[in-house]
């Protein structure tokens, strides 16, 4: 029963619901609890200690139903199989002939379950391994039994064809059942498996070359980065009675008790939210990561005090507004309408966001450019980064293009890097991870 | 007049260093008969519930039976209205024993929730105790030798009789164990929640100047949340989790029977009807089943024996608190009206 336990918890992890360790020894305290009669009354229960929001609750619902399902070998004609005893199902290969042959679906439930737990199906994870799972709890349960029985009935001749013919029916009918028990393995136990797989390569393949159709899951992997950042990052905003006594403050607040320390009034620190200003090159190859550090800039709003966010190619606009009212796609689309496809131009977009934004730029915004620096060989007008880079907090250049193309041809880059605190590559979803990461880091340690 | 004392302040001040002393002999933990029998099995807990007027469904008696038998606290999550608080109530009721109630807010901290010193008072007994202080160092030479004499009196000030338990102190001292109910958990900060994590997997908590205070019997806790914010994973993992949905019709029919019993028949299921209709649209508020047994009862004063879409109209402030909530209803009025006037010719 434990083994059995311990794979449907390995199929609930699969299915991402999260299990602790002392969740596991809940469940299984539950479990010893309830007994395993009463199939409603202990799903109930498991479910109590070990799925803890509606999300998963549902998916616990469907493994539970999934994995204790025991259907396999339920006759075709839906009779019920005869009740067999326990002595029977012992020896297994010489009897396999004369329990297909009786069609005895119990001890065929029970002999592939049991031939299942020789092979180690749980250790199914791929869909390349159907074949090979299936054919080795074929070999577990004794078939060569069966495809003996069949060749003796084909060289006895005449009598025996419709014997063989018998056989043959009965030898496809467990191959079904026991690729459907393989089939139902697999989606239980490889799920898990291969959406890591693809979620791991999605994060790293550059986002410029995305399919379409990973597209819908970018998102969900977005949020999913952006969840983790909230709960990592969104801890106690003030430390309060703890270290240093401000000696000051307390002396002054004890006037009232003549002179007497009562109230002890100790040094606060404030941890400021940073405010970010983002500055997004639009122009072909970037545009796709910069819809990306948008969407995840603003699943993070939580965290940030405030988040602006301006695109350029020839000319920059402000674009705060069409992420507050829209989805992602659709900002993207309506941003691409009023700047895209123009050619690029850094030193006049630049000059556009000092007329009219420069001011709003204070000790406590972090500007975050992206950009390749490609600027059609105009003037990069690097004053005026400077000129940022001394009013900002910090400066931090993300460039989509890899270190060795910097300053090739029309790249600017390694003009642009002295005014900047923090120049990394960034075209993945884990490069972009880290930088977000490290924004929301280093605006903790600083206050 | 010194202004309020603050009990960590005087504590750093005064700190006498010695060994932790335990208010309370160590805990007893199992079940009492009384509560064995009441627990024995899913079915006598529900079959209880029911003469207590708290109609639970299966998935919520399993919750209270795990709950119960394994000692740990239950996190109550479900839309406002669904009987949360109410669950908790039923369970002192059905085993007896008192309840604590907490309510959670923005800004609760440990001084409202677990213990508080009563400054008063020690104020009081310092100034009575004035002359006595002097008797008790008259016989001192010397300021370390009357230092050393205050140390072995100082303990006094900071005993049980200065203590004023809060909420989470009364339910682990209660001699007859509890049901300690920590209402709408997500309204406080996250600090609060950190804070709650001792008391649910030990069932102790420390105070500084006193020592580790352990449960005497385990209370029963229960925490609800709106989810108005997701728990902490920490939080959820001490806990079991059980999710209370809105109740299908004839779960809610058989709450209202038995909140409402004077209600005629036809006119409760044409209004658990017309409610579950309303539930399936987009509104602001969903009515909750507290909001349905109120609008059972308004329907009862006003002599209702069916309904009708006047009534209906009249009263649909009562279980709708949103003007556009109640002009999204009004203009399907008829349509739902008589969905349920069918369903109740279908039932009879």
């Amino acid at each position: 029963m434990e083994r059995t336990f311990t794979n449907f918890l390995q199929a609930l992890r699969g299915a991402e619901v999260r299990v602790s360790v002392a969740e596991t020894l809940d469940a299984m305290e539950t479990a010893e609890l309830m007994g395993w009669g009463d199939r409603e009354a202990l799903k109930y229960a498991l479910s109590l200690a070990l799925a803890k929001t509606p999300d998963e609750k549902e998916i616990f619902d469907a493994t539970f139903d999934q994995f204790f399902r025991f259907d396999s070998f339920r006759g075709r004609d839906g009779e019920t199989p005869e009740a067999n005893s326990g002595e029977e199902l012992e020896g297994k290969a010489g009897d396999l002939l004369d329990m297909v042959q009786r069609r005895d679906e119990t001890a065929l439930a029970l002999a592939m379950q049991q031939a299942a737990r020789e092979v180690n199906v749980e250790n199914i994870r791929f869909f390349t391994q159907r074949g090979l799972f299936t054919q080795r709890i074929l070999g577990a349960m004794g078939i060569e039994a069966i495809d003996a029985a069949i060749s003796a009935a084909v060289r006895s001749g005449e009598g025996g064809a419709g014997q063989a013919g018998q056989l043959r029916e009965a030898r496809s009918y467990l191959f079904e059942q026991v690729r459907d028990f393989v089939e139902q393995q697999l989606s239980l136990q490889g799920a898990g498996a291969s959406a890591e797989l693809r979620e791991d390569r999605l994060r790293r393949s550059r986002l410029g070359n995305l399919d379409r159709r990973d597209q819908e899951q970018m998102k969900v992997i977005v949020e999913k980065i952006a969840r983790r950042l909230v709960a990592l990052h969104s801890r106690r905003k003030k430390l309060r009675n703890r270290g240093v006594i401000d000696i000051r403050k307390t002396m002054r607040r004890n006037y009232g008790s003549g002179g007497i320390l009562f109230d002890l009034e100790w040094k606060q620190r404030k941890i400021d939210k940073p405010r970010v200003m983002a500055i997004c090159d639009v122009s072909g190859s970037v545009a796709a990561v910069a819809r990306f550090l948008l969407q995840f800039l603003y699943e993070l709003h939580e965290l940030l005090h405030d988040i602006r966010s301006f695109a350029f190619s020839g000319k920059l606009i402000e674009t705060s507004s069409f992420f507050k009212d829209k989805q992602a796609d659709d900002a993207v689309a309506a941003i691409m309408d009023r700047v895209g496809f123009m050619p690029t131009d850094y030193g006049e977009s630049l000059s556009n966001f000092r007329e009219k934004f420069l001011n709003d730029v204070d000790k406590k915004t972090a500007v975050i450019i992206l950009g390749d620096g490609r600027s059609n060989f105009t003037d990069p007008r690097t004053d005026i980064l400077k000129e940022i880079h001394d009013r900002s907090k910090r400066v931090i250049w993300l460039n989509p293009e890899p270190p060795p193309l910097w300053g090739t041809g029309d790249s600017e880059m390694r003009r642009y890097a002295p005014y900047c605190d923090l120049v990394r590559e960034c075209n993945t979803l884990n490069h972009l991870e880290r930088v977000v990461g490290d924004l929301l880091q280093v605006a903790q340690k600083a206050a | 007049m010194p202004g309020p004392l603050r009990a960590q302040s005087l504590a750093r001040l005064h700190r006498v260093p010695g060994a932790p002393v335990h208010l309370s002999p160590p805990t007893e933990i199992g079940m009492e008969a009384k509560y064995q029998e009441r627990l024995s099995s899913i079915e006598r807990i529900q079959e209880g519930f029911a003469e207590l007027n708290y109609i639970c469904s299966r998935p919520i008696a399993t919750a209270i039976y795990v709950s119960c038998h394994l000692g740990k606290p239950l996190l109550v999550e479900g839309p406002a209205g669904v009987g949360k608080t109410e669950l908790a109530n039923a369970t002192s009721e059905y085993l007896g024993v008192p309840m604590i109630r907490m309510q959670c807010y923005e800004g609760l901290d440990e001084s409202k929730a677990l213990y508080e010193w009563k400054y008063a008072k020690q104020l009081l007994y310092t100034q009575i105790l004035k002359d006595k202080i002097g008797d008790v160092l008259s016989d001192a030479h010397g300021l370390a030798e009357s230092m050393e004499q205050l140390h072995r009196f100082s303990d006094i000030f900071f005993s049980e009789q200065f203590l004023e338990p809060r909420p989470l102190l009364k339910a682990l001292t209660a001699e007859e164990g509890a049901v300690l109910l920590i209402d709408e958990i997500d309204k406080s900060d996250h600090e609060f929640e950190a804070f709650l994590l001792e008391i649910l997997s030990e069932f102790q908590i420390s105070i500084p100047e006193i020592g580790t205070v352990k449960a005497k019997k385990r209370p029963f806790v229960f925490l609800t949340s709106n989810n108005t914010r997701e728990m902490s994973d920490a939080l959820k993992r001490r806990c079991l989790h059980l999710f209370v949905p809105f109740p299908d019709a004839k779960l809610e029919q058989r709450i209202i029977k038995a909140r409402v019993p004077a209600i005629p028949d036809s006119l409760k299921v044409q209004l658990v009807d017309f409610v579950q209709q309303v539930r399936e649209m987009d509104l602001k508020k969903q009515p909750s089943v507290s909001e349905t047994i109120d609008w059972a009862r308004v329907l009862l004063l006003l002599h209702a024996t069916s309904l009708d879409a006047d009534v209906v109209r009249e009263t649909l402030n009562v279980f709708l608190k949103f003007e556009e909530d109640i002009h999204a209803v009004d203009q399907q009025l008829y349509e739902f009206t008589r969905h349920a006037q069918k369903a109740d010719a279908r039932v009879a």
